[in-house]
């Protein structure tokens, strides 16, 4: 069954939009074809919240409001949705939903023009959650940007949305907005416009039978990368196969001696996972970008762009992370290690997708992660570091270390441990090691951080590893 | 006005109910009649180079295209510099910063034409650029002639005191990053008539810009605004995108919208000006200054725009809250090749203060004593020590009182203690605390912007509709001008209904900026208020034979002794009775005179004081770092609306904290800026906040000058506030040396800077 059009509701309105371009972004189309102009630009790279929408979306008859990007996202990924954007919270006759409410009550906005990104996240917060404390109030809006107030009033509104009774014009049409989804249930989609490609399959069948055929297409996960092809550079994406809607890449399976985790998982679902598993890995992924990247970023997408600086990389190779690879009649095993070639590149080749990520559950093990950049929402990395130790008997057994940001590549410290392993666990073969990364990184200075300082931050983290390993108390100020 | 009658009303912003729920619009929002074309800008992609050959024929035929306009279709004045020539639209044959505009496009959508835009081929002869000051300074590149100011005999202050200090300071340039993009649209109608829609401070310039460009009247340009997404100073000249708009439509004959996206906007518009300071300063044994010699380099970029009086700011704010009896103040303008430095909420003010403050903290540090104890000692007092190196004498001084009071709120002493304890306990995590003052001049120092016109009419229907010259940019203006006026008349907020801005409705108008919109704009209002209340106060009279009898307006009723007139009633008995119910109103603050020349004179109607201590804990392993509390006491007067002045306090503190610690703007040596988008230059977001944020209006805060309400300005002055948190880094960073070391900080204390310092000092230990 395929389609090539894309039908999704705005709030309960069923809309079909036949054969869209596929590049076009769900803010422009918002804004240029729906003529409603509350959503804004602020910066077309999913940097400060200004566009964010809110997508309804089914998951076990149960809609999940999910606070997006617009201005990185296309129109395909509206299929299947429910579309809720800032003018919809208003109820008919004109009345306030709480969270605009209060957002008003507590004067959350002084030029306005943040406003509706802000109300959108807070509403899928409010949404989402019954309890709202701090932490989650706090991640819940690290990825819009208030240049007027401070923050301060808009947290205090949202706090006093704990107590609010949660049943508001969306619950009530909760059952007609279900039925309507199951309804629009998404098929596969084909779109050809002009000389632009769109291939949306729903199972891995499918997606193999068009990678066999062709070859010169991009694949789309979260898009958080890829869309600033058309968003920052002005250029096309011609043949895009969007991975997000293959539910066989969405799970996670955790055992005794491992967790798999599908590529398409989005990060906010991992994250949830890995936390009960690797402490600092998920204190990482909070740092990894805002909710609302973390809402459609995924894993798989994060290991296929190999950017140097994406946060998962280092962790994923200090963790020893094996990556299955499939291609439409092939299945291998690459363990991560040997994955990442040269400045993005990877040993992925063209007519093959990532399955999975297998991460290895070392239960004894010390493991530490560190993410170090000028802000600590939602920004890049100067350094990531990742250590994983095994210590018996005050003797390091067994270390890995990785860092990103440090090389073309994220990258293994391997002089480094080469000196820790089979050492006593003191402040002297610590200090001996860290020499070593000078010979295992080469890092450029940026507008992000020098030189200097990225090499500086990685011997010190390691001393960090020391210091919190030897006292067992945590170093950190956030 | 008495006593009783100040307002004090808590009310949300006007549009908040808007904001929240999309409907309010700015300028990209307009409804678009269906020929709209949409615009987009060509950019240099050289810093300075001589332009050889401008060859658009693959924009001319890329898609959607509908026209092209370079410098050859300007047919009157090629520049948008608001005072002095300097920034040509598209410039003539010399490039002199990268991004600097060279053309534009007109087409069917706004993606087609950034998309064509891309495609032109331009060829460069390279020059050299110059970035930085210090290149400029070794090339004696400057603007404008270097100043200086002279108070008495530092020198010999300098040489006579029992302590010296030399030393060199930097602050950070800042980009505006308001959410909404510079945007403009512009709407060809009859006789050559525009009708301009822009995201402007500065209605009245932009109106006159285009009016220049065209070679036409100001009668032929009407410009309207009725709010904008964020100012801060970065659109009180900016006047490109309005032009290069204006030409468009003007070539088409066709409504064109013209929207930067976030990168163009940070390339080609001028951010906050970098300042380098250095110093020689003596004083005694505790810490009072005996003399001060001080230059002052900014990086201007390459353009005056309003460098002169951002420059001039900074002169005047060199004494921050501190009297000092003998100074020379120098100053070099330098020019750059990066975009024209430009106004920044503290237009200069600001970094003459951190200049300051730089010097009492190694005061502080070099004498070993609590730099709090420093500022004090050398306050300006009430009836000694209260006269400025310009020559005036400050008649509204209450810092003292603000310090006192804040100290004890804040447990300062305690906590001070408290901090040093924990440092001596801690290796690698690090706390400080700093208590830093603000006094803030009011006015524009350029004299005859300090007016402003309004215009109020009141129908047969008892509503009321208001407009002024100011602009609405988020700080409430409109709120809080539309609350004098309803008090005034006696009326609801409600009856008031407040409009945009208009070039046709209130003629030229100063920007809103200086903090005083409210103060010029609501005065002016009050005055045509004040008309239309006369004439019906005449009438009324007459016609009930009321004699000596002063009116009072109160809940819709206008009151003469035991008689009184529902308000709605006496309005149509007045129109039938032919009666004038509209007025202008107009208003020039009074007592300020400022002798450029001379530096001297009254360049302020009235000073803002607060402070602000703050609390850091910092990683010295990497330089990160937490704001773990803040405590604020501001003097707001008495103000309007409390709700709006702390908005504008906190906001402008996280603003300022963006300014001092984590804003950093780069440029390759090439000229080339590398900070340009969200991804790569950081503004404060939710965590950077502080963990406990106490902010509070001085109770006892009431404007001794006939300011509308008494109430003082918040614009401009809660920035500084947050000069208290880069000197919290400071001592913290000065603890790991146990205090025998001033740091070596500049600012912004970026994670990194942290580290670096933090490591000077480790190695001053070492040595």
């Amino acid at each position: 069954m395929i389609s090539s059009s894309v039908k999704f509701l705005l709030n309960d309105k069923l809309i079909v939009i036949n054969n869209p371009d596929p590049n076009q972004t769900i803010l422009n189309y918002i804004r240029t074809e729906l003529k409603k102009t509350g959503t804004k630009e602020g910066c077309s790279e999913g940097g400060c919240g200004a566009c964010t929408i809110v997508l309804g979306e089914l998951v076990d008859n149960k809609i999940i409001y999910k606070a997006i990007n617009s201005c990185i996202s296309f129109v395909p990924s509206l299929n299947g949705k429910q579309l809720l954007i800032v003018e919809d919270l208003v109820s008919k006759d004109g009345k306030l939903h709480p969270v605009q409410d209060a957002m008003v009550k507590f004067h959350g906005s002084q030029c306005g023009f943040c406003t509706p990104g802000f109300v959108m996240t807070l509403f899928s917060m409010f949404k989402n959650n019954k309890n709202l404390n701090n932490e989650l109030i706090t991640d819940s809006i690290s990825g819009n940007l208030c240049r007027c107030t401070g923050y301060r009033p808009i947290i205090d509104a949202a706090k006093s949305l704990d107590k609010k009774n949660r049943n508001d014009q969306f619950s009530k049409n909760n059952n007609k907005v279900t039925q309507l989804l199951k309804k629009i249930k998404p098929k596969n989609i084909y779109i050809k416009k002009d000389d632009k490609i769109y291939f949306s399959p729903k199972n891995i069948k499918d997606l193999k039978n068009i990678i066999k055929k062709y070859s010169n297409f991009s694949f789309l996960a979260g898009g958080t990368d890829l869309s600033l092809k058309v968003t920052k550079e002005r250029k096309e994406i011609p043949f895009i196969i969007d991975l997000k809607e293959i539910k066989e890449l969405d799970f996670i399976k955790v055992n005794k001696n491992y967790l798999e985790v599908g590529a398409s998982t989005p990060l906010i679902k991992f994250e949830k996972e890995i936390k009960k598993h690797y402490p600092d890995f998920y204190l990482v992924l909070k740092r990894y970008g805002s909710i609302q990247i973390r809402n459609v970023g995924t894993i798989g997408g994060n290991i296929a762009t190999a950017s140097p600086i994406g946060d998962t990389l280092p962790i994923l190779l200090s963790l020893n992370a094996e990556i299955l690879i499939e291609s439409f009649n092939q299945r291998k095993v690459i363990p991560i290690n040997n994955f990442f070639l040269d400045y993005r590149k990877t040993k992925l080749k063209k007519n093959e997708f990532i399955h999975s990520i297998k991460i290895p559950l070392f239960k004894k093990n010390i493991f530490k992660a560190f993410k170090i950049s000028k802000r600590f929402d939602d920004d890049i990395s100067s350094v990531c570091g990742s250590f994983n130790f095994e210590i018996d008997k005050n003797k390091i057994k067994e270390v890995f270390i990785a860092f990103g940001g440090m090389a073309a590549v994220p990258k293994r410290a391997k002089a480094c441990e080469k000196i820790l392993k089979n050492k006593p666990l003191n402040l002297s073969t610590f200090n001996q090691a860290k020499n070593y990364l000078d010979k295992d990184l080469s890092p450029i200075g940026d507008m992000r951080a020098s030189k200097e300082y990225r090499l500086e931050i990685a011997k010190n983290l390691l001393m960090k590893c020391f210091v919190e390993i030897d006292t067992n108390k945590l170093t950190r100020v956030n | 006005m008495s006593k009783e009658n100040y307002i004090n009303d808590v009310r949300p912003h006007d549009s908040a109910y808007k904001h929240v729920s999309g409907y309010a619009e700015y300028t990209d929002d307009i409804n678009e009649p269906k020929n709209t074309i949409y615009g987009a800008i060509g950019l240099s992609k050289k810093a300075h180079a001589i332009i050889k050959k401008i060859d658009l024929s693959d924009v001319k035929k890329s898609e959607g295209v509908i026209s092209i306009v370079t410098q050859s279709d300007i047919p009157g004045r090629n520049d948008v510099g608001p005072v002095f020539d300097g920034d040509p639209i598209f410039p003539d044959k010399k490039v002199e910063f990268f991004g600097q505009p060279l053309f534009a496009v007109a087409a069917t959508t706004t993606e087609l034409a950034r998309k064509a835009v891309l495609k032109a081929k331009i060829t460069y002869k390279d020059l050299n650029p110059v970035i930085t000051i210090k290149d400029a300074l070794k090339k004696k590149q400057f603007l404008f002639k270097p100043r200086k100011i002279k108070k008495g005999n530092p020198s010999k202050k300098i040489k006579n005191s029992k302590n010296n200090l030399k030393g060199n300071f930097t602050t950070g340039s800042q980009e505006h990053f308001y959410l909404e993009g510079q945007a403009a649209f512009v709407i060809p109608k009859e006789d050559d008539n525009f009708l301009v829609y822009s995201s402007t401070q500065h209605p009245s310039e932009t109106q006159q810009l285009i009016a220049k460009m065209f070679d036409q009247k100001s009668n032929s340009i009407n410009v309207e605004v009725r709010r904008i997404g964020g100012g801060f100073g970065g659109k009180e000249t900016n006047f490109m995108t309005a032009c290069i708009c204006a030409l468009l439509a003007k070539k088409t004959g066709q409504p064109v919208k013209l929207r930067l996206d976030r990168d163009d906007d940070i390339i080609l518009t001028g951010k906050r000006h970098e300042f380098l300071s250095e110093y020689e300063v003596g004083f005694n044994d505790e810490g009072i200054i005996e003399g001060l010699k001080i230059n002052l380099s900014s990086n201007c970029g390459m353009s005056p725009d309003l460098s002169a009086a951002i420059n001039e700011r900074a002169l005047l704010h060199i004494d921050n809250a501190y009297y000092i009896s003998d100074i020379e103040v120098t100053n070099n303008l330098c020019k750059t090749n990066i975009p024209t430095s430009t106004a920044f909420r503290g237009f200069g003010g600001n970094q003459g203060m951190m200049a300051i403050e730089n010097v009492i903290d190694n005061i502080s540090r070099y004498l070993k004593i609590d730099p709090i104890q420093v500022r004090k000692k050398n306050f300006y007092q009430k009836d000694k020590k209260n006269v400025t190196h310009y020559g005036m004498t400050i008649e509204d001084n209450v810092i003292n009182e603000i310090f006192k009071n804040l100290e004890n709120k804040s447990n300062y002493k305690k906590r001070y203690s408290d901090i040093k304890k924990f440092n001596e306990k801690n290796k690698f995590k690090k706390k400080g605390i700093a208590i830093t003052p603000v006094k803030f001049g009011i006015s524009f120092t350029t004299i005859h912007l300090n007016q402003a016109g309004a215009l109020v009419h009141i129908y047969t229907d008892g509503s009321v509709y208001l407009n002024h010259g100011g602009i609405e940019m988020g700080q409430g203006t409109h709120t809080k001008i539309a609350q004098l006026v309803a008090n005034s008349l006696g009326l609801p907020y409600n009856l008031v209904h407040i409009s945009s801005t208009n070039t046709a409705k209130v003629p030229n108008t100063s920007a809103s900026a200086a903090s005083s919109t409210t103060d010029l704009n609501g005065a002016a209002a009050l005055n045509a208020v004040a008309k239309i209340k006369l004439n019906l106060e005449k009438f009324i009279k007459k016609k009930y034979k009321i004699y000596n009898q002063e009116a009072i307006y109160k809940d819709q009723y206008i009151i003469f002794g035991n008689r009184q007139f529902e308000f709605k009633t006496i309005i149509q008995e007045a129109y039938l009775n032919r009666i004038s119910l509209s007025s202008s109103g107009f208003y020039s603050t009074p007592k300020i005179n400022f002798d450029k020349k001379k530096f001297r004179g009254r360049p302020f109607y009235y000073f803002c004081y607060g402070a602000a201590v703050s609390e850091v804990t910092i990683d010295t392993l990497t330089g990160e770092n937490i704001l773990e509390r803040v405590d604020i006491l501001h003097d707001a007067g008495k103000p309007i609306n409390p709700a709006l002045e702390l908005g504008q306090i906190e906001g402008g503190f996280v603003q300022g904290q963006g300014w001092l610690t984590i804003e950093e703007l780069n440029w390759k040596s090439n000229g080339q800026i590398t900070t340009f988008s969200p991804s790569t230059y950081k503004i404060p977001a939710v965590s950077d906040i502080p963990k406990k944020f106490n902010v509070e209006i001085f109770k006892e805060g009431i404007n001794k000058e006939k300011v509308v309400n008494k109430a003082k300005t918040t614009g401009e002055p809660p920035l500084m506030l947050a000069m208290s948190v880069f000197y919290a880094i400071k001592d913290a960073v000065a603890s790991v040396g146990n205090y025998q070391f001033a740091p070596e900080l500049n600012a912004p204390a970026t994670p990194e800077r942290i580290l670096m310092s933090v490591n000077k000092i480790k190695n001053k230990i070492k040595n």
